[in-house]
């Protein structure tokens, strides 16, 4: 992955050049009522919950479409991570596209002119009506392609969250109940620890320890701190709290031994197969390992939302977007509210995802709906707090590179802090120009 | 007319000793060799052990245990997922191209360069290397650029240009210095002879050079066959795609899934060992070529 993101830092660099030449591009693409393909790309794997799910859209797209021929490939996650760009600036795009959420990716796109406004669309359909705005947030974009306001350039269709998965046989063994507050979570863990058990699985080398800190920081803030933090709303102060309150206790939880030393070196798969293996009682991460642990995982085990926020780290998954360059937009409008239809929406429900409009009385599976409900709890209450690593461009190495130091216990909270605060203020200063 | 040099005549020979009184430092060196071959295998052997793993059975006892069952699925998913055999048509046509089209252009290149002396050659040896030595990361945009503006992007025609030209420039590179050392006399008595220009290339260089021709050729195969930035950004359908990028297609945003890319990896693996055994015999003939000299 390494290699790759300095690729991206490069291609991203280079194709800010493309700006001026989208800039002409646009605007005479749309007389295309006569369109007869429609050419899909997505990069969900076919067994996945939106795999599934979307291919029953294309179904149902075509049984209404009759004479339009639908042209689907599966893309690598990678080559639209790096090429997004370049892709759809050539006429050799797609129609309509799968594509990652957030400042970098849709909203650099967007602000370059390669993606098609939806506004209208989203208004004319009853979009708007059917996301929460916390999910809504990554769905639209400034001028400058800063989400969180301006028109809409993308449509989520699934949801997902940072919870907890915890091992219930290592529970029942241990005899630990499902906490429900931090104090029980911290009574939990002390538990565990008493018992020579590691409690809480981690992953330094990778994603887990920056979501952890911010759950851990998000105990004690509000919305306004995300929007100053994630839409640049205020400057942040990361000698305050909660920022502060987070570095602090994930050191201490280190201190107490709930997260091993020697996880700072480890990837997200480490911790994700020493959870499948039952080596870990709870892990704190994404819902994006939900269908894999259904799948692989032998021991009983469940979830519950990180005790006592009311902020979770989260957001609305990847967006379908048109781009500017697409010769069939309203066919592909046609599709998007397809995948918004209750049919698809609880077909991605019962195969494990976490669908933006679904309806958990439709779901059969306890623990899939205990998934859906608890996500639709936190959409509901405005909860969604996205990732730390979001708001600026390569903070996701920054802050793996400040947690592993704070794990292996090299670095004291107050340094971690300050390694993290300065590439922060650049960022931002780069993006809003003040 | 076709001019081999012939090797020296062998100094007389020293008297062949019992290969078994060389003393330890044969066995010291044997040793080594195999256990530098064991640490080279254990990458593949890995590889090999997982991808006949169901990923339930990965996940919970990790990437050293022993397959509980013989798990063929994760194969068979590869080949369907990415259609394979497209893919692997695309990456022998493109690798093939290259190969051929890259040791020509390096030979030509080479043979104004090393025997044809041009006026300042070094330079453009020098220049040629550049094109090598650049990141591909920093070539990509401009690339990208010009092959849209003259309708080349995502065609295979791109990219075998591409790489035709980064393969000659290290082959324009070693075969110049190569032809740099070609006796002269021979090439004088062929002027005497009356061969023009071409024929001398065609009749005395090529006939001298081909072991080193076929090892370049090889090397080319397997450099494109390997290549994945270019291609990625080139061929952006399904339908053009190499087997390298078809193979970071199991890798998701969050997700891994380890079998199936270990499974993948052996598949896509195949060809390129099947041809590098076919070729085997050359290569080593032709690395040994000139060591007499």
């Amino acid at each position: 992955m390494q290699r790759f993101r300095r690729i991206v830092a490069a291609i991203a660099l280079a194709a800010t050049a493309t700006t001026t030449v989208a800039a002409c591009g646009g605007g005479d693409s749309e007389d295309d009522s006569g369109a007869k393909t429609l050419k899909l790309w997505h990069y969900e794997s076919e067994n996945s919950a939106m795999g599934v799910g979307w291919n029953r859209a294309i179904e149902i797209f075509k049984a209404e479409h009759p004479g339009v021929e639908v042209r689907f490939e599966r893309k690598a996650f990678e080559q639209i991570q790096q090429n997004a760009g370049m892709i759809i600036n050539s006429s050799e795009g797609p129609d309509i596209m799968e594509y990652n959420k957030g400042n970098a990716t849709a909203g650099l796109l967007s602000s370059q002119g390669l993606l098609t406004d939806l506004s209208a669309e989203a208004d004319k359909r009853g979009w708007a009506g059917k996301l929460s705005p916390s999910l809504q947030t990554t769905a639209r974009y400034s001028d400058k392609g800063v989400m969180g306001s301006g028109n809409w350039f993308g449509v989520p269709n699934y949801g997902e969250y940072v919870t907890v998965y915890y091992n219930k046989d290592l529970f029942q063994q241990n005899g630990v109940k499902v906490p429900t507050s931090m104090a029980e979570m911290t009574a939990a863990m002390d538990t565990f620890v008493g018992k020579g058990v590691t409690p809480l699985g981690m992953a330094g080398a990778e994603y887990p320890a920056g979501q952890l800190f911010y759950q851990l920081a998000l105990s004690r803030a509000d919305r306004q701190f995300v929007d100053n933090y994630q839409l640049y709303k205020n400057p942040v102060d990361f000698k305050a709290d909660p920022l502060k309150y987070g570095a602090d206790t994930f050191a201490e939880w280190v201190r107490k031994g709930y997260i091993a030393k020697d996880s700072a070196s480890l990837k997200a798969e480490d911790m994700g197969t020493a959870f499948i293996g039952g080596k870990v009682p709870m892990i704190v991460s994404g819902s994006w390992w939900y269908g894999r642990f259904k799948a692989e995982m032998k021991a009983n085990w469940d979830t519950f939302l990180f005790p006592g926020n009311t902020l979770q780290a989260g957001s609305s998954g990847n967006l379908w977007v048109v781009p500017e360059n697409s010769k069939a937009k309203s066919l592909a409008y046609d599709f998007i509210d397809i995948t918004l239809r209750p049919e698809i929406q609880d077909l991605i429900g019962n195969n494990g995802g976490v669908p933006v409009a679904g309806d958990p009385a439709k779901i059969s599976d306890p623990k899939d709906r205990k998934l859906i409900e608890d996500f639709n709890a936190v959409s509901k209450q405005d909860g969604l707090a996205f990732y730390p690593d979001w708001p600026v461009p390569g903070y996701y190495d920054v802050l793996v590179g400040g947690f592993q130091g704070l794990i292996n216990g090299s670095k004291s909270p107050d340094q971690v802090l300050d390694t993290i605060a300065k590439p922060y203020a650049d960022g931002v200063k780069e993006i809003t120009g003040k | 007319m076709a001019v081999i040099i012939t090797e020296a005549p062998a100094p007389a020979r020293r008297p062949v000793r019992d290969r078994h009184h060389r003393g330890v430092s044969r066995w010291v060196v044997l040793t080594l060799v195999t256990l530098g071959a064991l640490v080279m295998l254990v990458p593949f052997a890995f590889m090999l052990l997982n991808a006949f793993k169901s990923p339930g059975d990965y996940s919970s006892s990790g990437p050293l245990s022993w397959p509980t069952e013989f798990y063929t699925k994760g194969l068979r998913t590869y080949w369907t997922e990415v259609n394979f055999p497209l893919k692997l048509w695309n990456s022998a046509l493109i690798a093939g191209s290259v190969a051929v089209l890259g040791v020509a252009v390096s030979l030509l290149n080479a043979y104004a360069l090393g025997i044809g002396r041009v006026r300042g050659r070094l330079w453009i040896v020098g220049l040629f290397l550049l094109a090598n030595m650049l990141p591909q990361e920093a070539l990509i945009y401009p690339l990208y650029y010009v092959a849209k503006e003259i309708g080349l992007y995502n065609t295979q025609l791109s990219v075998i240009i591409i790489f035709t030209v980064i393969q000659s420039a290290f082959g324009t590179y070693l075969l110049a210095s190569v032809m740099g050392t070609f006796p002269r006399s021979l090439l004088e008595a062929a002027a005497l002879d009356g061969a023009g220009k071409w024929t001398v290339l065609w009749r005395v260089v090529f006939p001298n050079l081909r072991p080193t021709l076929a090892v370049l050729l090889i090397f080319f195969f397997i450099w494109t066959w390997n290549e994945f930035l270019i291609p990625l950004v080139m061929l952006i359908d399904n339908q053009t795609q190499t087997i390298p990028v078809a193979l970071a297609s199991l890798q998701g945003d969050r997700l891994m899934d380890a079998p199936t890319t270990n499974a993948g990896a052996l598949i896509s693996l195949v060809p390129a060992i099947l041809f590098f055994l076919i070729f085997q015999r050359t290569l080593a003939r032709g690395i040994t070529a000139g060591a007499e000299k």
